[in-house]
């Protein structure tokens, strides 16, 4: 009879459980992105604030053929950056950026973290299912909170921001339901077989 | 006795230099599509010259990086995790990683250092034009060597986190190596 200890490598190793392994890693590629992409939702608010006047009128489009020629651009692909700023701005209520930029500051601390979080998954530390609930559980939560902002932002907005909230929030969703359970499921498998 | 893992410091550079290189990408795709630069509309002033700063940083980041690994050389992996084959892949896929990123890097510069554009690192210190007078076709030219290696650096970080991806699914201890804590 084999020894009920034996294991294979797909399973797990001296260093942690197989799920601990691919659930770690694939929080440090969402991570990784996920703190990039908030990092850049945070640029840009702060920038749309800073650069549009204080009357929220966009000036007009300046569109210099040689400008246009290095940045292989047509006048009316030119003229129409200028309207998406106009656009964005017209569209965003007087709280909107500030509320962006805060989730936004929130969300990018909080995908840093969860490369941290997966690190310590994949090595398998003590605390790092703990800390990955709560890590991917907060980023859920930012998610929902995003969301329920825009909904109530308008229309265009919602165009915008909406899916993108609703995938994060499922992808976050999921991987914090995936270490609780693992973590159960394992619990279990331990005082089963001590 | 060899460590199993890279040092601290390496890790800790290696995952700067990965979310850097993410937010230059996405934050440049966005900065692009910004209106063009007049005195009335300057959204593009604080994107253009943060994505130039941490490009600038990221070739000092990656020359210590490299400086780094070649000083604390970790144990090589086991056999049973790397395939010869697999071996000589990363090697190729590392290398061809790390001269990219100083291409895309150093195209970057030249390019903006022929539009007559100011480049103020972090804000503070102007760095010179190396004395070049203003030159449309070499801005062009190096802007197009900037877009052409950028595509190529999404091509082979893919391949990079694939490789990473593949061992963390057979859990056979090989990311571990750049994951010390």
């Amino acid at each position: 009879m084999e020894s009920s200890s034996a294991t294979t490598s797909s399973d797990s190793n001296e260093q942690g459980p197989a799920w601990a392994s691919w659930v770690g890693v694939v929080a440090i590629v969402l991570g990784v992105y996920l703190t990039a992409s908030h990092g850049n939702e945070w640029m840009k608010w702060a920038v749309m604030t800073a650069s549009t006047p204080a009357s929220d009128q966009v000036p007009a489009a300046e569109c210099p053929p040689d400008e246009l020629a290095e940045e292989g651009l047509s006048l009316a692909e030119c003229e129409q950056m200028v309207a998406n700023v106009r656009n964005l701005v017209l569209s965003a209520p007087d709280w909107f950026a500030g509320f962006q930029t805060i989730l936004a500051a929130a969300g990018t601390i909080f995908a840093f973290a969860s490369i941290i979080a997966g690190a310590a998954l994949v090595n398998y530390r003590t605390w790092a299912p703990a800390a990955a609930i709560l890590t991917f559980g907060a980023l859920a939560a930012i998610d929902v909170i995003g969301f329920l902002g825009t909904v109530n932002a308008g229309p265009m907005l919602r165009g915008l921001y909406l899916q993108n909230f609703l995938l994060w929030f499922f992808i976050h969703l999921m991987m914090t339901v995936g270490v609780i359970a693992s973590r159960q499921a394992r619990g279990v498998s331990t005082a089963s077989h001590p | 006795m060899q460590k199993q893992g890279y040092s601290s410091s390496a890790v800790i550079m290696h995952w700067l230099l990965a979310v850097s290189i993410i937010f230059l990408f996405i934050s440049s795709w966005w900065m692009l599509a910004l209106p063009l630069p007049s005195d009335a509309l300057t959204y593009r002033e604080f994107p253009f010259q943060l994505h130039k700063n941490l490009g600038l940083t990221l070739v000092v980041l990656l020359a210590l990086l490299l400086y780094v690994r070649f000083r604390h050389r970790p144990a090589p992996e086991t056999t049973e995790s790397m395939r010869p084959w697999m071996r000589a892949l990363a090697i190729v896929d590392h290398v061809i990683l790390y001269g990219l990123v100083f291409a895309v890097c150093i195209s970057g510069y030249l390019s903006s250092a022929y539009s007559g554009w100011d480049t103020e690192f972090w804000w503070l210190v102007e760095i010179p034009n190396w004395g070049y007078e203003e030159n449309e076709e070499l801005n062009m030219f190096y802007s197009d060597v900037h877009l052409w290696t950028c595509w190529a650096l999404l091509g082979v970080v893919a391949v990079h986190i694939s490789g990473a991806l593949y061992h963390a699914f057979r859990n056979d201890g090989v990311v571990r190596r750049m994951l010390r804590l």
